[in-house]
């Protein structure tokens, strides 16, 4: 019966072409349009590692302005930084932050250029499942020997060395050689959850070396550093003891009562500190996992938030829409439902009938509301191209196919119930007499 | 076979209650070709609508091929529609956007019939009504006449107990009506019951056997007789 | 009048008509509030930055080498980029207005009252700024080249003067005049004392959607690092090609440095506003597909219920109506329906507003929107309605009499 019911529809479909294709042409609309918010939205606020976000922790330390009431820092000292490096009590930790420097290729036709480094710990490559394309991460005796090692991204070995394996090979940056030990594969997380202080949809690094370089090298440090207080004294050193917060402090912990444990850690450490005139407000220490720290920082942008209700919106407008002209099509069926009924239809097989009418409008719908999809979400790559944003993240994959073409079907058959349910009710005996 | 005993129908609105039929009692026998006559408004069409499970009725009992319908549900009230009775229209209610043969396929297919079972009952019923050359065609590329054959195809091929035929020549110009009713005929004289509603009265007398109704009451022949040319001026 | 019938007319087909009431109701406050965003981002994209846009161009000089001298690098830098045919004037300093990125202190007049900070922008500058970027003085004067410091990023500043404007020196000093401001002392968290020499009318701070973006300062320092940030102003309209000019120029000066971030003001605003104008193209993409279905679903329902009435209305023609009274009868219905749908709008429309208020960093709808809004919806729903309405008065009086 379902073929037959679907032959049907698409009969129906010729007899009042225009009714059917505006319907076609609202639902295609309400859905691309919803397609596109919910695209921007699903990325932007997805779980960027579903697999271990819950095992990964932003370190928050309150090392705030007793005389002020704002949120605790987001970042951390150095001072801090260092005192968890040496405790070393998670199962894996990374202290990150990050550098810019001049990178002056060996071949004289490459120009030397400007680039953005991440400074971070052996652990950093495990804990953020970063694909390698060759070689690896550097060992943690690296990071302890403070060697000058380099991981390249998979863009800046393209534009040094071609695209071919360069591990083993040196580069020159900040003055110095740079022994490259890893390429990194294709790796634009969305959001760049491991470091939304600086632009949660900023592109990634081009180069990666130990953190312990940044501060061993006095690099120039690229990203936000926050003072609450005066540095004392000057030079570096009196940078690096000061309450500037300029690091980002990552953990993985493997279950829940290593996370209680390391809180307890992270606040023993605090009262010590307080001690030492330090951490002068309350306590207020906390391990934010990867989704708790994205919300905590609002990553998702206040626009995407407010285009997906306006979206919502229009799709209820659009499915407003299709409940009236669905209504008109069906209740203008009615000498066609009171004839199958008196040949023997029941009312069941009619419901049935007339929601896969829906659907298959629903289907057609969505279909074209895929190529809006498209469409809208390739204007918007413009639009946010514009704006400096990494946008190719965009794109109608498997997921929206599904979603959309699921979604249009769902919605026209939730609006299509009640006109089925009126066209359906209606006392066949009166549609059979004369018109 | 077809036994309605004291069979009432009201119509409720807020304000007025109107009586259709009023202990309206009839017998139908298998074979027989029953006229049903009567002016406007006089129930005859809430008869044919109860008789064909197309209403339910307020009180009294209806016996169909023995089965009490009162206490039957909207899934049962369709099966026995689809296996027992066949409909006829004034209006064909064809289905404009099937051709012929998926016409005339619409009861089997609530039969949930294999296809290879359908397809040589829906020739015949199209071949006894000397349609089966246009079986592709639309209804709207038939003349009106042709439609209602292709209604009584569909009504027929099912195999029903009787057909029910309201008014099934008012479309239609008198020669081509004399074509439909020599055609109903046929079937009757083949053993199908007809109950047919008309205004026709050269039709009603032709036929077995006459029923006038009256303001929801089957009215003897003698007031049949004087009642009905009044009725047909109004 | 008809309003009675009508309205008696429309309670038969009470769901159809609340349907198209509630769509009309809902596409109202989409769109009103969309162009309220629309309209409040492009208040705030219209917002001056207090600098002659028109005609400025930056670029960003990074040095590398252990032979690169930082100060010498950027005072011959100037040198070169004044001499420039097509140049006004150059200037170095730390932050560009706008441009998102740059440095903010707390700033107060009473040294020892820390809670008492207020945040503002601090720009790092040279004594050529003020001409450079065409800031406007309402009271005192800028720099001289004698009040210039230079420092390492780490060391400690020991600038002795600053210049603020109007709108911070309104909230340091709300009860004094900008000319009596000057010669007052100012507390940074970083410096001990600052005396106050100038008030410009309009500096904004680099980041537009700050609360404070009206507040910075100006200071007479400039850091000694490998990293130079220069704002040049051109001879009206000889912006572009001086600008390739200067990049080539200081690229072949010799000296280890790469040149980057060569933008012009304009193409750096467009580009720190990209996500505003990107929600404002985006949104204002919606209101037209909104008006758009709504007429599509006026037009669509009028058809249906126009035809479904044809005997109706040739009815009507028969009894007398002429097509003018049929065109009003339908444009009436029309009007009742949209009426009844703009004013559960308007109450729809604020309840939004107030969410996206209270949820999203935006201010509180003007009271105008909503009236304004019904009225444009109600003359939209009249011109979707026009079409049909005048097919139905095509209607001939014979329809009355035939069967269909």
């Amino acid at each position: 019966m379902f073929f037959y019911y679907l032959r049907l529809s698409a009969l129906s479909y010729k007899r009042n072409p225009v009714l059917s294709t505006l319907m076609v042409l609202a639902i295609a609309i309400g859905i691309g349009a919803y397609m596109v918010v919910f695209t921007m939205q699903h990325t932007m606020g997805g779980d960027p590692i579903p697999h271990k976000s819950d095992q990964l922790f932003h370190v928050s330390l309150d090392t705030g302005d007793p005389e002020r009431d704002d949120d605790p820092p987001e970042q951390l000292t150095y001072i801090d930084t260092m005192a968890l490096l040496e405790a070393n009590r998670a199962y894996r930790q990374t202290a990150t932050s990050k550098f810019s420097a001049i990178i002056e290729p060996e071949n004289p036709e490459i120009r030397p250029f400007a680039s953005l480094g991440r400074g971070a710990f052996a652990d950093f490559f495990p804990m953020f499942d970063v694909p390698f394309l060759y070689g690896s991460g550097w060992s943690p005796d690296a990071d302890q020997n403070r060697e000058q090692v380099v991981v390249l991204s998979q863009e800046t070995n393209e534009r040094l060395f071609g695209g071919n394996n360069s591990v083993g090979e040196t580069i020159r940056f900040d003055g110095a050689l740079f022994q490259v030990v890893g390429v990194l594969a294709e790796w634009t997380p969305i959001p760049k959850y491991y470091d939304v202080n600086n632009g949660p949809f900023d592109e990634g690094e081009e180069l990666y070396i130990p953190w312990y370089l940044i501060v061993e090298r006095e690099m120039s440090r690229s990203g936000n550093t926050n003072c609450w207080k005066s540095i004392e004294g000057t030079g570096f050193q009196a940078f690096l003891n000061s309450e500037c917060v300029w690091i980002q402090y990552w953990v993985e912990l493997e279950d829940s009562d290593a996370e209680a444990e390391y809180l307890t850690f992270l606040n023993n450490y605090a009262n010590e500190q307080k001690a030492l005139g330090r951490f002068q407000r309350e306590l207020n220490n906390n391990l934010y996992d990867v989704n708790e720290w994205m919300i905590e920082q609002e990553v998702l942008p206040d626009e995407t938030r407010i285009l997906n209700i306006l979206a919502a919106m229009l799709l209820a407008v659009c499915l407003l829409n299709t409940i009236g002209l669905l209504l008109a099509k069906f209740l203008g069926k009615s000498a066609e439902i009171g004839a199958r009924q008196a040949l023997g239809a029941h009312k069941g097989s009619l419901f049935i009938q007339h929601m896969i009418e829906a659907g298959f409008i629903g289907l057609l719908g969505g279909l074209l509301g895929l190529i809006v999809a498209y469409f809208g979400l390739e204007g918007v790559k413009i639009l946010l191209g514009n704006a400096r944003m990494q946008t190719e993240w965009m794109h109608v994959d498997t997921t929206v196919v599904t979603v959309t073409v699921a979604l249009a079907i769902v919605c026209t058959i939730v609006a299509g119930l009640y006109p089925i349910w009126r066209a359906c009710n209606v006392n066949p005996s009166i549609h059979l007499k004369t018109q | 076979m077809l036994q309605m005993n004291n069979v009432s129908k009201v119509f409720r609105t807020d304000t007025v209650q109107t009586s259709a039929l009023k202990d309206f009692s009839l017998t139908v026998d298998e074979g027989e070709f029953v006229t049903i006559t009567g002016p406007s408004g006089c129930g005859k069409t809430t008869f044919l609508n109860i008789a064909g499970l197309l209403e339910t009725y307020t009180s009294g009992t209806y016996l169909l091929d023995g089965v009490d319908v009162s206490q039957l549900g909207d899934f049962q009230r369709a099966r026995l529609r689809n296996e027992k009775i066949g409909f006829i229209f004034q209006s064909f209610n064809l289905m404009p956007d099937l051709n012929l043969f998926d016409n005339v396929d619409v009861p089997l297919r609530y039969r949930g019939m294999k296809a290879s079972e359908r397809k040589p009952l829906i020739e015949n019923a199209l071949e006894s009504v000397g349609l089966a050359s246009r079986m592709k065609h639309l209804p709207a590329q038939l003349s009106g006449g042709q439609q209602q054959r292709v209604a009584i195809a569909r009504a027929l091929v099912g195999s029903p107990l009787f057909l029910l035929a309201d008014e099934p020549t008012g479309n239609l110009d008198s020669n081509t009506a004399l074509g439909v009713m020599e055609l109903l005929q046929e079937i009757n004289d083949k053993g199908t019951t007809i109950i047919m509603v008309t205004h026709d009265q050269l039709l009603a007398k032709q036929s077995q056997r006459n029923i006038h109704i009256l303001d929801g009451r089957i009215s003897t022949g003698d007031q049949a007789e004087a009642l009905a040319p009044a009725a047909e001026v109004a | 009048m008809e309003i009675g019938p009508i309205l008696r007319a429309l309670w038969h087909n009470k769901l159809g008509a609340m349907l198209i009431a509630v769509q009309i109701a809902v596409t109202m406050t989409v769109i009103i509030n969309a162009i309220f965003i629309i309209n409040e981002r492009s208040r705030l994209m219209a917002r001056p930055s207090g600098l002659e846009e028109a005609n400025l161009f930056h670029l960003t000089s990074v040095g590398y080498g252990d032979d690169f001298n930082e100060q010498v690098t950027s005072d011959d830098d100037l040198n070169m980029l004044r001499q420039l045919p097509g140049v006004v004037n150059a200037t170095a300093v730390n932050a560009i207005p706008v441009s998102g990125s740059g440095s903010s202190t707390g700033v107060r007049i009473d040294m020892d009252d820390r809670t008492a900070n207020v945040g503002t922008a601090i720009y790092r500058v040279d004594e050529q700024v003020f001409d450079t970027l065409g800031l406007n003085f309402i009271a005192g004067e800028g720099f001289d080249v004698t009040d210039m410091r230079y420092r390492s990023s780490a060391g400690t500043t020991d600038a002795d003067k600053v210049v603020m404007t109007e709108a911070l020196a309104a909230i340091l000093f709300p009860d004094l005049t900008p000319n009596e401001v000057i010669g007052e002392t100012l507390y940074t968290d970083q410096v001990t004392a600052l005396q106050i020499v100038g008030i410009v009318e309009r500096l904004q701070a680099p980041w537009p959607s700050w609360e404070n973006v009206e507040s910075s300062v100006l200071i007479p320092e400039q850091f000694l690092d490998t990293y130079s940030l220069y704002v040049v102003r051109t001879e009206p309209g000889q912006r572009d090609q001086v600008m390739r000019a200067a990049e080539d120029l200081l690229a072949g000066s010799g000296a280890d440095r790469v040149i980057r971030g060569v933008n012009s003001l304009e193409q750096t605003r467009s580009e720190t506003y990209g996500a505003d104008s990107a929600l404002s193209s985006i949104l204002k993409t919606v209101v037209v597909t909104l008006v758009f279905i709504n007429s599509m679903g006026i037009v669509g329902l009028a058809v249906f219920s126009i035809n479904k009435r044809r005997k109706q209305i040739g009815t009507r023609r028969a009894l007398g109506a002429s097509k003018f009274e049929i065109l009003r009868y339908f444009l009436l219905e029309n009007l009742l329906i949209t009426t009844v749908g703009v004013l559960v709008g308007a109450v729809l429309t604020i309840a939004l507003s107030i969410v996206l208020t209270t949820n999203f960093n935006m201010p509180a709808m003007a009271w105008y929107y909503a009236p304004l809004g019904a009225l444009a919806l109600i003359a939209i729903g009249q011109l979707a309605a026009l079409g049909p309405s005048v097919r139905a008065t095509t209607i001939t009086p014979a329809t009355a009499t035939r069967t269909v």
